[in-house]
């Protein structure tokens, strides 16, 4: 039957296309809409399966996920999701054991029996007998359900009106979907396309593309049809000062007016700029996840030059905790996970740290974006020019920071191509595009996406690129002699797992040299081979002699020596549709709480920039400034943009996408964690905090089970990026009850704020002239009073070596944990004075001053206690405990 | 306030729903849902989950087999319980005594053998995938049925590391005791129990201080879902460390000495009189996490003399006294390690040892609407794998979610949004619930 049907299939699509074009549009109009042209039974029309057949299943809710779309198919029947796998679904179709289309007596069909009935139907009752749905999918099987075996291309989905603008709500607009197909054919196929809005809130659109407002405000509402997906803007004022109307705002940079332009056309006016304080606290944790220290803060007060803030914008760029910070951004969005990359190098757990140090270095010296991308996209293990044996002499160089040698010091970082769950090239594939173009593909692994034009051929093709290269846990094949010399020379006594990694890191503290793993390119394109041997072997290791980057025709790889390299070089490409885009936006996000496209990392056709002209100024800058980081964030950061006030206005109070007010964001887990560290500690302390970042949470290399020391809960609890999925989803910063209970009442903030020698609360003990009260454990007291009785009783009738042993031990106990039998002094020195140490507090938590009312009620909360410490122990938990203090703002 | 795209064309407004029905409803929808008949009244209102970390030998505790050849069988002699026709070893007589009471699974089988990745199969009904972490069971009871505000809806005694939050996200997960309870002791818990040396009255003063200093944002709370959450958080945290409810939940020894004893004095004993204090309190759901099991050497003497009597006393308390408090019915109880041993033993010390073998292996199940007394599934005569058909543990996890009313044909959406079953495969099994 199949047979019969191709052969038919052949003869037919010469007569459709005929029959098309001729009697019904004449040339450069526009064909009237199928629900027009078979709104009755009668014309000659033949439907078409690509352009009409396959949109109407889809239209149907045939293919959706829940009916014939689901990967198993529903009630032995199955078609594509989304309907783009053309073949298979007229195979389906047409499936000689299961025909779902009886050509002999077209109304048998179950395609058209079933949907049209209530009750023998699962998916119910799809459409009406004698709809134009009816006659479209008749006609297709009367005519011999014809199969076009070559696709056309669809050049242009135009959808009118390009904008769709309301003035109220409840208003109804049309749009209209017109398909310019290769053959020069237009076609109205808005009944044919699928139809949704990316915020139901500002419009709602129904399957026919009317749409209708909603709120004030602005969104897309999206269309597609056959490969392409259409957004189109649609946007309803929000006051009424919305385009001649607005008042005149004047603008300081590129970036404020880019932005103004657009709160121009939705009548919304921007926020105040914020106070130095707030623009200090903010800056500070923003560029440097680090909160300014007290003296800073009024430092930057009394700075009278004009030019203070992007001085002080300059000034964070260039301190170690910048560094740290952004190397832990981009640690991120490359994955950097200790977990997946345990057994890269010895010892087993440094690669992770390995990778940081390395992009570290060159955040440090700011090095190009697209040569720190070169280093990890084109990764190996070897230096160029480097032999095998070369190589793990050097890598023990490292281990033991010889002459000061450090991973930073390699050419490239090869670890990304290690990680275990992106061995294989279609995760490989999903990851890359998630680091380095802000792009989801994982949709197309197995279905065409639904909002982007990437099809599942074209995730393939694109997969390609990435079997050429291998982790192997010893040397490339061509170094295979050199790798046997040493282990001739390492003596391992068959040791293996553990034991073997702990005697190698023994041999290396030796000076020893011992295997390292190797990460090398090993593209071998293969020549022709039939089907058959095709099938033995996966994608993974073929060798491919032919990729596609996404929306490229194909590149040729049989003479390519890293498959890697031209996909770097697309990279740089000024044209490449992402590159630019995906880091600029990202930077936005992490600064404004939401991107100019957001997600940030989801960059389809379907989710487009809140601000178009805006996204393309800092893509277009970043690439005119040959990828140079910190001119992103001088160009954000300077702006008034970034500067405003999160003090909402008469108009702007629900703005969360047109970036005309701050919005308060809550701070990343790592700035929390050392926020209440540097929070809670004395003066001395917080002055070694900014410099010294290596101890620090916003400086912890890898992510993953292996979280070093006692950071890892309350990391987690915050939602540390946990680098395993491939979305910038991975982070959290949204709040949640273990949270707040970590900042109330758990033991390591209480040990924090209760902490001696470097503590806030034991320098202020000190300068009240309080010996601080030490809280002795309970288990200790016993031991005391156990050894208090003993040396008692000693003291009557014990010897004198028995006295003396005692005594030490009590001495000891003291040293370690001070004497039980000390007094509290509770005399406090009148000279000081509280309200600067209230002052201090404010300072060094929510960076700012307290106003009057605050003061005063700080005071009385200070007075009223009777144990002075005890009550700025009180005012340091409850200003940690503020909204202000976990919140930037 | 992200908008997620799925795969499947839903769009959906992330939004942040806070308090009772975190689970994103709204009190007003889940009494609509509620009328309309869509939330099930479900057998169980909690479970408790107890994972015997390590994999205990099913040969040596509750599928022995006493025919098989020397090599196979082990040291342990079966005995009868108080089901006619059901044996279980000679070291668990007190469980013998109550085995009415649980429902055993035998010839369960999967094939994963490392402990993370058997642990994480057990703990969530899903074979682990490199590409999504699945979430465990506690946090999908605690996102579809959520405890009161006073109290976590989520314990973990003392940690559960395989039953993550998954892409459910981080607030559904548990709240980690830290460590066990010792008996006759107070017990504090990581940021529950108010620390040594502050008053009552000090955390009032300080509480008032706070309301009255945390007034950056005053008049636009409402207005902004991050600062109305931490609102809503901070009042509900306050309330968890100072309401009694919470505080008592935690403190064993408030329990009779009668009702405590035989739970023994092991911290796993000490545990299990914790879990059923803890649901008792309204907590939705604990695990009790116990190690030991991975006898690869000693296997005999280790499990007669640490393992096994342990699990005897705390398993058989905490059954009868769930029972007692008339709380076995509504708590749903799923006992297992992440696979069985090798039913060949293994020659590595004088006694002999067993391995990892996820092929066989067995689970017990109670409470809710579990028929006890029963044993569902087999294995072969030397228990090298299942008789006929094997359980898997995606069935099994189907029948604790269908056993707490859950319906474990859900679909949630990962965080980007592709639509996901709660467990892939398994259906409930129909002996046990049906």
């Amino acid at each position: 039957m199949i047979q019969q049907n191709a052969r038919r299939v052949v003869s037919w699509s010469c007569v459709v296309l005929s029959a098309l074009v001729a009697p019904i549009a004449a040339a450069g109009e526009i064909l009237a809409p199928i629900s027009q042209r078979f709104a009755s039974q009668g014309g000659d029309e033949t439907p078409s399966f690509q352009k009409h057949v396959v949109p109407l299943l889809g239209r149907l809710g045939c293919n959706g996920r829940a009916c014939h779309g689901s990967f198993q198919g529903k009630g032995g029947f199955r078609l594509s999701l989304f309907g783009y796998d053309f073949k298979a679904d007229f195979l389906a179709l047409t499936d000689e054991e299961n025909a779902r289309i009886d050509l002999d007596s077209p109304l048998d069909s179950l395609i058209i029996h079933k949907p049209t009935s209530e009750d023998e139907h699962d998916g119910g009752k799809r459409y009406d007998v004698g709809s134009w749905n009816y006659h479209v999918i008749h006609r297709w099987i009367k005519d011999g359900a014809p199969f076009e075996r070559q696709l056309e291309k669809l050049v242009e989905l135009r959808v009118e009106p390009t904008e769709v603008r309301f003035d109220r709500q409840g208003q109804i607009i049309q749009v209209r979907a017109i398909a310019v197909w290769e053959s020069g054919i237009e076609e109205d196929v808005t009944p044919l396309c699928r139809f949704s809005t990316n915020d139901s809130e500002v419009a709602t659109v129904d399957k026919d593309g009317r749409v209708v407002s909603g709120v004030a405000g602005d969104t897309h509402i999206v269309a597609a049809y056959d490969k392409a997906v259409v957004a189109v803007p649609t946007i309803c004022p929000v006051t009424d000062k919305a385009g001649d109307r607005y008042p005149k705002i004047v603008t300081k940079t590129v970036v404020d007016r880019l932005v103004v332009e657009k709160l121009r056309k939705l009548g919304l006016l921007p926020s105040e700029i914020c106070t130095d304080e707030e623009f200090l606290r903010r800056v500070s944790l923003d560029l440097t996840g680090t909160l300014p220290k007290p003296k800073d803060v009024r430092e930057f007060l009394l700075d009278t030059r004009n030019d203070k803030r992007a001085q002080k914008i300059e000034q964070l760029l260039n301190s170690p905790a910048y560094a740290a910070w952004w190397t832990t951004k981009l640690c991120d969005f490359t994955g950097n996970n200790s977990d997946q990359t345990q057994n890269a190098t010895y010892p087993r757990t440094a690669s992770p740290q390995y990778w940081y140090d390395w992009i570290y270095r060159r955040v440090e010296e700011n090095v190009a974006y697209d040569e720190l991308v070169a280093g990890i996209v084109l990764g190996k293990s070897r230096n160029e020019g480097e032999s095998y044996t070369q190589y793990c002499e050097s890598m023990g160089d490292i281990y033991s920071a010889n002459d000061g040698a450090t991973f930073a010091d390699r050419e490239t970082m090869p670890f990304y191509w290690a990680r275990r769950d992106f061995r294989q090239a279609p995760e490989r594939a999903i990851s890359f595009a998630h680091s380095f173009l802000g792009v989801r593909i994982q949709c197309a692994q197995c279905h065409k996406h639904p909002f982007d034009q990437w099809s599942k051929n074209d995730f393939d093709e694109f997969s390609k690129f990435f079997g050429g290269v291998t982790a192997s846990n010893r040397s490339a094949p061509d170094a295979n002699k050199e790798y046997q010399a040493i282990m001739a020379k390492v003596d391992t006594d068959g040791l293996r797992g553990g034991q073997l990694r702990r005697k190698y890191e023994q041999l290396m503290k030796e000076g020893g040299v011992v295997p390292f793993p190797e990460v090398y390119v090993n593209h071998r394109p293969r020549p022709d081979t039939d089907d058959k041997s095709k099938k033995k072997r996966p994608v993974r290791n073929a060798g491919a002699k032919s990729a596609s980057l996404l929306g490229r025709e194909a590149t040729d790889l049989s003479r390519i020596v890293d498959p890697r390299q031209p996909v770097m070089d697309w990279l740089r490409d000024a044209d490449n549709p992402y590159f630019s885009k995906a880091f600029v936006n990202r930077l936005w996000a992490a600064y404004f709480g939401v991107g100019i496209v957001d997600p940030p990392d989801d960059m389809s056709l379907a989710n487009p920039p809140s601000n178009r002209a805006l996204l393309e100024h800092l893509a277009t800058g970043f690439i005119e400034h040959e990828f140079d980081m910190k001119w992103v964030h001088r160009e954000i950061l300077n702006s008034e943009t970034y500067q405003r006030s999160w003090r909402p206005n008469d108009t702007n109070l629900h703005d969360r996408r047109n970036f005309s007010r701050a919005l308060p964001r809550r701070l990343p887990a790592e700035v929390v964690y050392d926020a209440i560290h540097q929070a809670t500690g004395s003066d001395e302390y917080v002055n070694r905090w900014r410099v010294e970042v290596g101890d620090r949470a916003i400086a912890i290399a890898g992510s993953g089970t292996r979280m070093r020391g006692n950071a890892s809960y309350a990391l987690s609890v915050f939602g540390r990026n946990t680098r395993e999925s491939s979305c910038d989803c991975d982070r959290s910063e949204t709040p949640n009850l273990l949270q707040t209970i970590y900042l109330q009442n758990d033991e390591d903030v209480i040990k924090l704020i209760d902490r001696r020698g470097d503590g806030w609360l034991s320098q202020v003990a000190k300068q009240l002239g309080v010996i601080q009260k030490k809280k002795i454990p309970a288990n200790i007291i016993t031991q005391f009073e156990r050894l208090d009785t003993s040396i008692k009783r000693i003291a009557k009738n014990g010897s004198k070596e028995q006295r003396r042993k005692l005594t030490a031990r009590r001495k000891s106990l003291v040293k370690r944990y001070g004497d039980p039998n000390d007094v509290l002094e509770v005399e406090v020195n009148e000279k000081v004075d509280l309200r600067k140490i209230i002052e201090d507090a404010y300072l060094r938590t929510v960076s700012r001053t307290p106003q009057k009312s605050e003061m005063d009620r700080s005071l009385q909360y200070i007075n009223e206690g009777d144990d002075k410490v005890e009550s700025f122990r009180g005012l340091v938990w409850a200003l940690i405990n503020t909204k202000e203090f976990v919140v930037n703002h | 306030m992200a908008i997620h795209q799925t795969c499947d064309g839903v769009r959906r407004r992330d939004v942040l729903k806070i308090g009772a029905f975190g689970a994103g409803l709204t009190l007003a929808q889940y009494m609509r849902l509620a009328e309309a008949g869509d939330v099930k009244a479900a057998p169980a209102k909690a479970g408790i989950f107890i994972h015997l970390a390590g994999g205990p030998s099913h040969m040596d505790t509750f599928d022995l087999k006493p025919d098989a050849p020397k090599e196979y069988r082990g040291l342990f002699s079966p005995i009868a319980t108080n089901v006619a026709g059901i044996q279980i070893s000679e070291h668990l007589p007190k469980l013998a005594q109550c085995a009415d009471k649980f429902a055993i699974l035998r010839g369960v089988s999967h094939t994963l053998a490392a402990h993370r990745l058997g642990s994480e199969y057990v703990n969530t009904g899903t074979r682990p995938v490199a590409s999504l972490e699945y979430p465990g069971y506690g946090a999908v009871v605690s996102r579809e049925m959520p405890s009161g505000d006073d109290i976590p809806s989520f314990v973990a005694i003392p940690r559960n590391p395989h039953q993550k939050p998954g892409f459910l996200g981080v607030r559904y997960a548990p709240l980690n005791t830290g460590s066990t309870p010792r008996p006759g002791q107070p017990f504090n818990v990581r940021g529950i129990s108010i620390g040594d040396g502050v008053s009552m009255t000090e955390v009032e003063r300080r509480k008032n201080l706070l309301q009255d200093l945390d007034v950056a944002f005053k008049g636009y709370e409402q207005e902004d879902q991050l600062l109305a959450g931490l609102d809503k958080f901070s009042e509900q945290a306050h309330t968890i460390m100072t309401s009694s409810r919470s505080r008592e939940a935690f403190d064993i020894t408030k329990e009779s000495p009668a009702f405590a004893a035989p739970f023994g004095e092991s911290p796993f004993g000490q545990s299990c009189l914790l879990a059923s204090r803890l649901v008792e309190s309204g907590v939705r759901f604990v695990t009790i996490s116990s190690g030991g099991w991975d006898t690869h050497q000693d296997n005999f003497t280790r499990l007669k003399e640490r393992q096994l009597p342990p699990l005897d006393e705390g398993l058989s308390a905490l059954f009868k006294g769930l029972a007692e408090k008339g709380l076995l019915e509504s708590t749903a109880v799923f006992v297992t390690g992440e696979f069985g041993r090798t039913p060949k033993i293994n020659s590595r010390s004088a006694e002999g040892g067993r391995d990892h073998y996820p092929r066989c292996m067995f689970m017990l199940m109670a409470g809710g609407g579990i028929r006890g007394g029963q044993v569902v599934g087999a294995s072969d005569d030397k228990a090298t794998g299942p008789d006929s058909d094997a359980i898997t543990p995606d069935d099994a996890a189907a029948t604790f979610y269908h056993n707490l009313g859950i319906d474990y044909t859900k679909e949630y959406q990962s965080s980007i949004g592709r639509p996901i079953t709660i467990i892939r495969d398994g259906a409930a099994i129909k002996e046990l619930v049906g």
